[in-house]
């Protein structure tokens, strides 16, 4: 097992273009890192650069002690597994899976012993002797595993392999593939454009867009405090809720207001995010997390700090344990590049829903589903206004985020 | 209105139904009437190398023989030399198909998955092969041949036939390493292989359809080669002759008094080896071996 470590890593491919910008990472040894962005965000080509199958433009990536940039991906000793799986199509699964050690010369017993060992891990033992055609979709994938894991690497490199699964398969997909990098705890890079995946996934995320590393934190803190309005949309499922609004301090301390609603922003906000008293007066980017959200009704007795507003529900989204409930505020939908970027990969419909609502911002709150609340209703929601986002208007970063204060 | 609907539906199911099934007779009419043309000659062929000289050119040519004896079989076989012309061409043909094949897809290979100055050009040259006449290069083929020492040499053909096969080959075979995942061959190199043992190993397997229909392909020209060898092998070299021109020597050297039954003969003994070679691999170009290697 190793730390991988790229510095200023840089692919320029043939044309100019950028796919990845001055790329600094650490992957601690045993970590399980996620890279995740939107499609064409460079996220593949920086795991392809570490795998070796991409040149590196410039900069260096070292895995353990070495410096790899120019040593062929067999002696990197790391194992890939692909998006599409890419299993020798005429060798029987236990062929697949001893491939790679019999191009090392590994003894025989030892060959048995490996390809035993991950069968059993994997449940393939009874189609060892099948050959890739004659096996579903789910244990295609597991023979990819497999072969990756019987190599014993100091590193695993996944390219979205779960991205050709059915929905259930993906998920039991996801628990186990925890299970393993609990179990064997090598270093692993997984590439995903799912923002669930990483979320459950990694032990930290590193997001990118355009081929520029946006911020690297544990899931968590991710979605607490993003650095700039790119991943605040990007991560979190519904994504966050914006909208430009004016920062104003009065006898009753400090408020945000935007459309019709004024809300209360506690001292204890300005504690943690130095800088934000510089925006009073300002206009500034809000953004609220729909899980910020409560039906006051469900909410009743646990209201201390939320602030009420009484909004109409467009539409309602029932998922069982609680109700997406989406509805216009009288502001225009905020477009910045950052917000169109991340919205742009993410759920089309609500992209494509944003037309709809004219000059008005369409939101989303999550609330219990105990709140019964129906289409065309009225409905009084409360927020948590410690948990309230500001972002710069035109550089879309976080204001307060520690990344950010210096800048 | 529901009702309605389904009626339409149904009618309509019907009516792409028969569209279907008069294309699909028609079609089928034609592929008769192609096998029929296929079929016809070459069994007439086979039936005409039992008859005799009179009975084929009597009032009913289309007339079964009227004994079946192995005569002109025998006729053919020893005294046009036959034997000896299809041994040679049996030499010749597995020779140059196997190395056209073998540097063919190697060449195809590099050409269609690694990038490096010329690779363009390279492929272009290849396919720009494909529309040079053999008749324009007999003249300096000759020469060439002659100047090297291998006319008259089996040697010699079989380098000309490798030569007039690669740019189809390599025209086929790019297109068709092309098509193949290339996360496979990443795999391979993941797991240690080297170029050539991902060649070898892992993309020559998965490309073996396409390898199938090319070395048919290529079998079956070759076979019937008569131009070339008619200009690399001449008349003093006689016991180094292929099959086409044995055959043709049955009906010219005789001039009025031709063997005409035995070379029909010649001709039977000329198409069975192909037959042979089409039936045993026309098999495996079916299952497409790629299956399974993908999502």
């Amino acid at each position: 097992m190793a730390s991988i470590v790229l510095s200023n890593v840089d692919k320029i491919y043939a044309g100019g273009v950028k796919a990845v910008n001055g790329l600094n990472l650490e992957i601690r040894d045993g970590e399980f890192m996620v890279l995740v962005g939107p499609s064409g965000c460079g996220k593949s080509t920086a795991l392809r650069m570490i795998a070796g199958l991409e040149d590196i433009s410039g900069g260096e990536i070292s895995i353990g002690d070495r410096v790899v940039n120019h040593l062929p991906p067999k002696d990197r000793d790391i194992a890939m597994v692909f998006q599409n799986y890419a299993l020798y199509p005429h060798m029987t699964v236990e062929e697949n899976l001893a491939f790679g050690l019999k191009l090392r010369k590994m003894p025989k017993a030892e060959i048995q012993k490996r390809v035993g060992d991950a069968a059993r891990m994997l449940g393939l033992e009874q189609y060892l002797k099948r050959k890739p055609a004659a096996l579903s979709g789910g244990q295609r994938q597991r023979v990819a595993m497999g072969r990756a894991i019987v190599r014993e690497p100091q590193a695993f490199l996944m390219d979205e392999p779960l991205s050709n699964l059915d929905a259930k398969l993906r998920v039991s997909m996801r628990a186990s593939l925890n299970q393993l990098h609990e179990r064997l705890g090598v270093t692993t890079v997984y590439v995903t454009h799912d923002q669930v995946e990483a979320m459950t996934l990694g032990d930290r995320v590193c997001v990118l867009r355009d081929g520029l590393l946006q911020q690297v934190d544990t899931p968590q803190n991710l979605f607490d405090s993003p650095v700039n309005l790119f991943v605040a949309g990007f991560m979190g499922s519904p994504s966050m809720n914006f909208t430009y609004a004016e920062l104003t301090r009065d006898d009753d301390g400090a408020a945000v207001a935007f459309a019709d609603y004024k809300l209360p922003v506690p001292d204890s906000t300005f504690d943690e995010k130095p800088g934000l008293d510089r925006y009073i007066g300002k206009k500034i980017i809000l953004g609220i997390r729909p899980s910020d959200f409560e039906d006051s009704v469900a909410a009743n007795g646990n209201a201390a700090g939320w602030v009420r507003i009484p909004v109409r529900a467009n539409v309602t989204e029932e998922l069982g344990s609680e109700i997406n409930v989406l509805f216009t505020i009288d502001a225009p939908p905020v477009e910045h590049k950052d917000t169109v970027a991340a919205q742009h990969d993410g759920d089309e419909e609500e992209a494509a829903a944003l037309p709809l609502a004219g000059d008005k911002s369409l939101w989303t709150a999550r609330v219990n589903a105990r709140s019964h609340v129906r289409p065309g209703q009225d409905i009084e929601l409360v927020v948590d206004t410690h948990n309230l986002h500001f972002f710069d208007v035109d550089s879309g970063l976080s204001i307060g985020h520690e990344a950010n204060v210096g800048a | 209105m529901p009702v309605a609907s389904a009626e339409a539906s149904t009618s309509r199911k019907q009516g792409r139904g028969r569209s279907v099934n008069v294309f699909g007779g028609l079609s089928h009419v034609a592929l008769l009437i192609w096998a029929v043309l296929v079929i016809f000659p070459i069994v007439w062929t086979f039936l005409a190398s039992f008859k005799t000289n009179t009975e084929l050119f009597g009032d009913t040519p289309l007339a079964l023989p009227h004994q079946f004896h192995w005569d002109a079989w025998g006729r053919a076989w020893a005294k046009a030399h036959i034997g000896l012309y299809l041994v040679n061409t049996i030499k010749v043909v597995a020779i140059s198909t196997f190395l056209t094949m073998l540097f063919g897809s190697m060449a195809a290979y590099v050409l269609a998955r690694y990038t490096f100055f010329g690779n363009k050009a390279i492929y272009l040259l290849f396919v720009s092969g494909l529309s040079f006449p053999v008749f324009l290069a007999l003249a300096p083929l000759w020469l060439t041949m002659k100047n090297l020492g291998l006319l008259g040499t089996h040697t010699g053909v079989v380098l000309v036939y490798v030569a007039y096969s690669l740019p189809f080959t390599v025209f086929f075979l790019t297109a068709f390493f092309r098509t193949l995942p290339t996360s496979v061959g990443e795999a391979a190199m993941m797991d240690g292989c080297s170029h050539t043992r991902t060649f070898f190993q892992i993309m020559m397997p998965m490309a073996k359809p396409g390898l199938i229909s090319i070395t048919i392909f290529n079998v079956i020209g070759q076979w019937n080669q008569y131009l070339l060898p008619i200009v690399l092998l001449p008349g003093d070299a006689q016991d180094k002759w292929l099959i086409t021109q044995g055959i043709a020597n049955i009906s010219t050297n005789a001039g009025y008094e031709a063997d005409w039954a035995g070379l029909f003969a010649a001709l039977s003994m000329a198409i069975i080896p192909v037959l042979i070679v089409y039936i045993i691999f026309q098999r495996q170009i079916q299952s497409g071996l790629t299956t399974g290697a993908l999502k």
